[in-house]
């Protein structure tokens, strides 16, 4: 699946490739359990791509094939222009990434930790030194760099996480669950960075089961689960099925006219609130020119029509189903 | 190179705080030092020892031909303890390196750690080089230790030369390092499949048998150290611990220490 260039902010010149990431058919077995199959994907530069879906559904074990840290079974993908399998190590210099657990060394101190990592992704001592400090400073938690990460808060680990999925400064940056076990400021302080970085022009990958910070921080979202059910643009996976649900606003109160409403064979389901009826129909084409007349034949007074945005949780449990989770 | 070395000072800086993990490593050493020390030390005023087993051990080891009988049992003393040392570089490393991936993986920072683009080989060497460095430092000062205390208290120079033998140095500064690489190369083998450090300190019981072996061996006379036997053990180990590299080289697969570790 492919989206159009909608999506595509203004790109970073140093790209490579055409797509920041693209799979093709991409599965991932283990033992008997699939998790994930035939994936196709293709995400512009630029972009903040969602990546929703159930627990289980394989979102990790995407992100871990396309971090070239575990190899597919079967299928290609590239990222950043390189292709995983052949290109690993560039494919490593040029993501960042979140792990699902921040993985940080306890023993060793914030700052001690950002430099060690710095220095792997092939800083040198005074750049490492640098970046760790800038993000420190950005991150608040300069005064606290020389304490060991043993003793920091949740919020703390996961800032000081993602400070150093993005020290070496890559073009893709992969989050797995960034604000998973977060409280509230510590879960929006990670949402505003992720939008600074959306800001600067980076791509990201952002694995989540929270739909609202997926419609807050997303361009393009992907509802997976094991395969890849919907890949859409955040406005038309809203828009999806806008056609099939109405408002119609009337004059007076809308109870009384939902019998007549309901009685039509191509209405599936109404539904009255105060001088509202919220219709869902079959088919826009022959249900509403019918419910309009019949309502304005029977003597409603009809103040306007409109179509009603479904919103992106409507669309996930939709397609996933209500089950699970 | 330098992601070997960045990754071994992380090592040494989280080192630090493994209190328990640094007693670990110092206790053997500290032992093994001063028993033997306070022992020949002993033994140069104890009565001379058995004299059918001295003749066996004469008959194998000419430095022990014109010795007193006094001078005779401390030699062999010195002597049995002088092998004893060469538990060291297996024990020490053991310690380190058993920690070291499961370490990784209990941390949880062996994704992030496979995530950089540090080489599997620089990894694996960065993880032996930090265990190694102490192991053969460790063994080495407590081998001088052990030299300047037999010069001090063996009963004539003599009995020193029967104990601080050049077979017995060649051991210490050539087949040392060997034996320590070996060790560490196969914990981290096992390290690498295991999940708890335990398991992959057992291996070391494994290693120190054909020490034990040749400790008794010695004790009974069967066998004494010389130059020609020391350089053929040179030569095996060197042997063993180039297919140990390989095999680890081998077992080490990025993706199914992530993905068997659940
Ligand atoms: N190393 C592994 N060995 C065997 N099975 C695995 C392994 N990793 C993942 N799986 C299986 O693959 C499926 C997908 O797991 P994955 O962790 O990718 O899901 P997820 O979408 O990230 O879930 P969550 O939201 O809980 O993080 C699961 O059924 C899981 O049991
Ligand atoms: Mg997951």
């Amino acid at each position: 699946m492919q989206v159009g260039s909608d999506t595509s902010r203004a790109r970073d010149t140093s790209v490579n490739g055409d797509w920041a990431i693209e799979a093709h058919g991409l599965t991932r077995v283990f033992g008997k359990n699939t998790a994930v199959e035939q994936l196709d994907l293709a995400i512009p530069y630029g972009t903040v791509f969602g990546f929703l879906g159930p627990n289980g559904a394989g979102k990790t074990t995407t992100v871990r094939m396309l971090t070239a840290l575990i190899a597919p079974t079967r299928g290609t993908a590239h990222v950043a222009g390189y292709e995983i399998g052949a290109d690993n190590q560039a494919i490593r210099q040029q993501v960042g990434m979140l792990t699902e657990s921040p993985g940080l060394y306890d023993h060793l101190s914030a700052l001690e930790n950002l430099v060690f990592f710095a220095r792997l992704y092939n800083l040198s001592a005074d750049e490492a030194n640098h970046a760790a400090e800038s993000y420190l400073r950005s991150f608040d938690l300069w005064e606290r760099r020389k304490e060991t990460v043993g003793g920091f808060s949740k919020g703390m680990r996961q800032k000081l996480a993602i400070a150093r999925a993005l020290l070496h400064n890559p073009p893709i940056i992969f989050l797995d669950e960034p604000t998973s076990g977060l409280d509230p400021a510590a879960a929006r302080m990670v949402r505003e960075e992720v939008k600074k970085l959306r800001a600067e022009g980076r791509t990201i990958f952002l694995t989540t089961h929270n739909l609202t910070e997926a419609e807050e921080l997303c361009d393009l979202v992907g509802i997976f689960r094991t395969r890849l059910l919907r890949l859409d643009t955040l406005e038309r996976m809203r828009q999806g099925h806008q056609a099939q649900r109405i408002r119609i606003v009337l004059g007076g109160a809308a109870a009384p006219w939902l019998p007549t409403v309901q009685a039509l064979h191509l209405v599936e389901q109404a539904v009255a609130e105060e001088r509202c009826l919220m219709v869902t129909v079959a088919s826009v084409q022959q249900a509403n020119p019918l419910l309009i007349r019949t309502l304005v034949e029977a003597g409603a007074e009809i103040q306007y029509v409109e179509p009603m945005d479904e919103s992106l949780e409507h669309a996930y449990l939709r397609l996933i189903g209500t089950e699970g989770e | 190179m330098h992601h070997m070395l960045t990754l071994c000072y992380k090592e040494w800086l989280e080192l630090r705080h493994h209190r328990t993990l640094v007693a670990g490593l110092l206790i053997p050493p500290f032992m093994l030092t001063m028993l033997p020390i306070v022992t020949v030390w002993l033994s140069g005023f104890a009565p001379p020892g058995d004299m059918a087993e001295e003749m066996n051990r004469t008959l194998t080891d000419p430095a022990l031909a014109q010795l007193s009988g006094l001078e005779l049992g401390q030699a062999m003393i010195g002597q049995q303890f002088g092998l004893l040392f060469m538990m060291l570089p297996l024990i020490i490393p053991n310690v380190i390196s058993s920690y070291s991936i499961v370490g990784e993986k209990t941390n949880r920072t062996l994704e992030p750690l496979l995530a950089t683009p540090i080489s599997t080989s620089a990894l694996l060497l960065g993880k032996a080089f930090t265990a190694m460095v102490p192991a053969v430092g460790i063994t080495w000062v407590c081998g001088s230790i052990f030299i300047i205390s037999m010069a001090r208290f063996t009963v004539s120079p003599a009995v020193f030369t029967a104990i601080v033998s050049p077979a017995w140095l060649l051991l210490l500064i050539i087949a040392a390092p060997l034996m320590s690489l070996i060790s560490i190369l196969l914990t981290l083998a096992i390290s690498s499949r295991v999940n708890d450090p335990r398991s992959a300190q057992q291996i070391v019981a494994v290693l120190i048998i054909p020490v034990m072996l040749f400790f008794f061996a010695q004790t009974v006379g069967f066998v004494s150290l010389n130059i020609v036997m020391v350089m053929l053990l040179v030569l095996a180990l060197a042997i063993i611990a180039a297919c140990c590299l390989w095999l680890v080289v081998r077992l080490f697969q990025r993706e199914t220490i992530l993905t068997r570790w659940r």
